[in-house]
């Protein structure tokens, strides 16, 4: 019985791995192909059933017209996701601790309330803000730039950051910032003095989360922004429209997801350490 | 007067709703105009663009897609991620490698990995055709016909998405008290009637949180959509946000495709509130 | 001179009401009261935590209703071992004095006297997680006594510790204390040994009010109503119910009482109060177990009597099961006498 049980188990871990593995492999794969390994019918194995070739990594940082520009994107995704993550968090926290330790009350709103319009910002469709948006930015002319993208993230991602650090402030037993007061600190200096450093694990988690999801949008920054201000998604998503070049395509893709793949490995201890139960409840 | 606790609060409070408010109230009120490619400008032609909305087949048949392909996928992903999480709950040799292994697809960009299974559903070049040969099964065609760009969009969703199921479930799993367990094991349960009587009801209220988060997120599906079908063949894949899309930033329809916007968002909030209040009944028994 | 004047909060279950009560410096005022009797609320309102409704808190004269909880000159020891868990034991305890700007070299070798104090030198580099909850509660009572506050709070601090370093502690507070001799010393406790042991005075909590204050021994001895009566004992004075007739003392099913040793008022109903060391095992009083429970190195027996319900102390370890039967016999001179409102009419002879 147990026996049996175990089997089916380790065969389904097993079939699942391959599943979530097989995209990447594939990719890697293809990614040492040229134009004879690929369009001659799915091929897996380099030196056996193809002859590897290097081309399509060549071509991300090879310069001129022959090259993809891929320094650019990765520099924009990169800013645009970490000043749009570093502000939300900031804001974010702030709120999430004010809304955990105060009484807020303006005619019939209050706490819940705000807490509500902070998080159910995270059922808005993004194609009902994109064209708003677009208007918007063209206004201010921020079109097509770094910051009206990070003025755009920043409402992607401080909901985010609220959403975890309200329910992480609400594990802080409220008489530790109390006795910050008592002994000395003013409302502000207990939030900073004490309870910010005792706060790192809901900062980490939060962090995590603004940065994957900053990174992995593809709409804004593709609704939003034209030749100037490339981000990695679009970017790549462009070489799919022209004459698909996989190779360099999937050097590129491997490229892009690599930093946040990575990320898995942290989030893998917070999640068996039993510190992101709080966070989702 | 500015007391702490506005310090706080007001500048995220403020920021938000500087960004989001204003592009909301403007677009409610560019659903009463006729804004388009041919003449920008804020007139008004009352409920002219809602009327037209309602007689749009287009949009209600992607509604009910939508409703179909994130019922389908959530599920999926709801049963897979927690048969994944009890899997890997108990210690087991390679345990971690397996964890890390399953969160990686959530953090990778849905579009991206969009391009990379468009060349392995790819009907003659790609592997997944390739495999299903060595089965003797021909050679289906995954974008060019209507069914199989279906599962195709299934299939990516929930190799993207079944992670993040499996991530709030195994979180779940390891806070579960312990007693229960022990109870269970003195009643001598065996681990079948263990898990419906002590994890699953003890599972519930994370269950529910899990399932309305990944189906508000599954309610947006757009960017995958996109690269994999284009709302393709026809308009087989054709989801609410991709048709407004269309719509609002193809064809510049500012004004219409506001209708459509706020009538989405308005249909999407009353149905996950509904679906919330029945989860909240059906497996946990009482009311929200 | 801390005085409450008529203080009120609008906390939406135990609100305070009423409180008019002064503490003078150079005293230890242990406060007496069941678990919802208002106690912490207490505390959290005159250090300024909880808001007032009305009435007023003053400080040698000066009202606090402005004056930052920071700026109230007070200290508090929670009953939860509530300490900075990203700090050391030193720099938790230097903490309240860092933030007085005293400067770093002064504020060290002070919080490691305190620490010296309460007995945890050696500790000083720990975590406080890195401590077992006695240590824990003694760190937070160092750097409540380190900054010299006027006022020092301490709220049930030994209520989460176990027995043994209960008593511990319990037996150094006096010692611990002395360095805020000058000040005021408010002490909440649910224990009335605790409260009996460590107070100069004794201020007894009942529902949001102050129901009684006094000499500790003297509220013992003759408490002032029924409500002070029950939780100034533990285990508790038993209440029954009786009446006066024709000068004679009776419980409620007809049997008299010895009344030689009080003088009764006039005839009606009254209740009597049985204080757990007033039964003794052997008697004509049939009496029948419903609890045994220990309590330290005693055995506490609830019994049904004839009369009513009553609890008896036992010294030393004893098994009593439920339903065993014994008679037991009433020392009838440390009675207590209640009017039916609660107010204590008891008066002795000679």
């Amino acid at each position: 019985m147990t026996r049996t049980y175990n089997t089916i188990k380790y065969l389904f871990l097993l079939a699942w791995s391959i599943f979530v593995v097989f995209p990447f492999l594939w990719a890697l794969s293809t990614s040492f192909k040229d134009a004879n390994a690929v369009t001659s019918g799915a091929r897996y194995l380099p030196w056996v059933e193809f002859e590897p070739s290097l081309q399509g990594w060549q071509s991300l940082f090879a310069s001129g017209s022959r090259g993809i520009n891929i320094i650019t994107p990765f520099f924009n995704s990169a800013t645009v996701t970490l000043l749009a993550s570093v502000i939300s968090l900031v804001l974010g926290t702030l709120a999430a601790y004010g809304l955990s330790r105060y009484k807020f009350k303006l005619g019939f709103i209050k706490n819940a309330d705000i807490t509500f319009f902070f998080i159910s910002q995270r059922i808005m469709p993004p194609i009902v803000l994109a064209i708003p948006f677009f208007l918007m930015l063209k206004e201010i002319r921020a079109l097509d730039t770094i910051a009206g993208l990070v003025i755009v993230y920043i409402a992607l991602l401080l909901p985010i950051a609220v959403w975890v650090m309200i329910d992480f402030f609400a594990s802080i037993p409220k008489e530790l910032d109390e006795m910050a007061m008592i002994d000395g600190c003013t409302p502000i200096g207990a939030f900073f003095r004490v309870v910010l450093p005792n706060s790192l694990a809901g900062l980490v988690v939060a962090g995590m989360f603004c940065l994957i999801f900053g990174w992995n949008d593809f709409f804004f920054a593709f609704t939003l922004t034209f030749t100037e201000t490339q981000l990695l998604p679009v970017a790549i998503v462009s070489l799919n429209s022209s004459v698909t070049p996989w190779w360099s395509l999937s050097a590129f893709a491997l490229i892009s997801v690599t930093p946040l793949a990575l990320v898995a490995i942290v989030v893998e201890r917070f999640m068996s350490r039993g510190s992101l139960a709080g966070a989702f409840r | 007067m500015l007391k702490p606790k506005h310090f706080f609060l007001l500048p995220a409070l403020l920021t938000l709703v500087a960004i989001i408010l204003f592009p909301l109230i403007f677009t409610v009120r560019v659903s009463f105009s006729s804004w388009d490619v041919y003449q920008a400008g804020l007139d008004y032609i009352g409920g002219r663009n809602y009327t037209r909305v309602f007689e749009d087949t287009r949009f209600w048949e992607s509604l009910l897609r939508l409703s179909s392909l994130s019922f389908i996928t959530v599920t999926l992903q709801y049963v897979i991620g927690f048969a994944l999480a009890l899997a890997v709950w108990k210690q087991m040799k390679g345990g971690r490698i397996f964890r890390v292994l399953f969160l990686v697809p959530m953090m990778t960009t849905p579009v991206v990995m969009s391009v990379i299974w468009r060349t392995m559903l790819h009907e003659s070049l790609g592997p997944a055709n390739d495999i299903l040969s060595a089965f003797g099964i021909g050679p289906v065609p995954w974008l060019s016909s209507a069914a199989g760009a279906f599962v195709s969009v299934v299939i990516v969703e929930v190799w993207q998405w079944t992670p993040f199921m499996f991530l709030l479930l195994f979180a779940g799993l390891v806070s579960l008290p312990r007693e229960p367990y022990l109870a269970a094991a003195i009643d001598g349960a065996g681990p079948v009637r263990t898990f419906w009587q002590v994890t699953f009801p003890l599972m519930a209220p994370i269950s529910i949180g899990a399932l309305i988060i990944r189906l508000i997120e599954a309610s947006k599906i757009m960017d995958t959509v996109y690269i994999l079908t284009s709302g393709g063949p026809g308009t087989a894949t054709e989801t609410p946000s991709y048709y407004i899309y269309i719509r609002g930033l193809r064809d510049f329809q500012v004004g219409y495709s506001a209708a459509l916007s706020l009538t989405y968002l308005v249909l999407m909030i009353i149905t996950l509130t509904i679906i919330a209040k029945l989860l909240m009944r059906f497996l946990v028994g009482k009311d929200a | 001179m801390l005085t409450l004047q008529n203080l009120t909060t609008p906390h939406p279950k135990l609100p305070l009401s009423g409180l008019d009560v002064t503490f003078e410096p150079g005293k230890i005022y242990t406060i007496l009261g069941r678990t919802g009797a208002g106690k912490t609320e207490l505390l959290r309102t005159l250090i300024g935590l909880d808001p007032i409704a009305e009435g007023a808190v003053h400080l040698d004269g000066k009202n606090l209703d402005r004056t930052p909880i920071r700026a109230r000159q007070m200290a508090m020891v929670y009953q939860q071992f509530i300490n900075y868990p990203h700090l050391d034991v030193l720099a938790n305890v230097a903490f309240p004095l860092r933030r007085k700007k005293v400067n770093k070299i002064d504020a060290l070798a002070r919080a490691r006297e305190a620490l010296e104090l309460v007995g945890l030198a050696e500790f000083e580099t720990r975590k406080p997680s890195e401590l077992s909850g006695g240590q824990q509660q003694r760190v937070a009572l160092a750097r409540a006594i380190v900054k010299h506050a006027r006022i020092l709070l301490m709220d049930e601090p030994l209520a989460n510790l176990d027995y043994k370093l209960r008593e511990q502690l319990r037996e150094e507070f006096p010692r611990l204390l002395e360095k805020n001799s000058d000040g005021i010393i408010l002490y909440t406790t649910t224990e009335p040994g605790e409260a009996m042991q460590l107070g100069d005075e004794l201020i007894v909590m009942h529902e949001g009010r102050i129901v009684a204050k006094g000499d500790p021994g003297e509220l013992f001895e003759n408490p002032p109503s029924i409500e002070v009566a029950q939780v100034i004992s533990d285990p508790p004075i038993s209440i029954c119910a009786g009446e006066v007739k024709n000068g004679h003392l009776y419980f409620n099913d007809g049997s008299a009482v010895d009344e030689t040793s009080l003088s009764l008022g006039a005839d009606g109903p009254v209740r009597i109060g049985i204080r757990p060391d007033a039964l003794t095992i052997g008697g004509d009083i049939p009496a029948q177990v419903t609890l045994a429970e220990f309590s330290g190195s005693d055995t506490i027996v609830h019994l049904r009597l004839p009369f009513g319900e009553a609890v008896m102390l036992v010294d030393g370890i004893r098994e009593y099961s439920p339903g065993v039967k014994f008679g037991v016999s009433l020392e009838t001179s440390a009675l207590l006498l209640f009017s039916q409102a609660g107010g204590n009419i008891t008066e002795r002879t000679g």
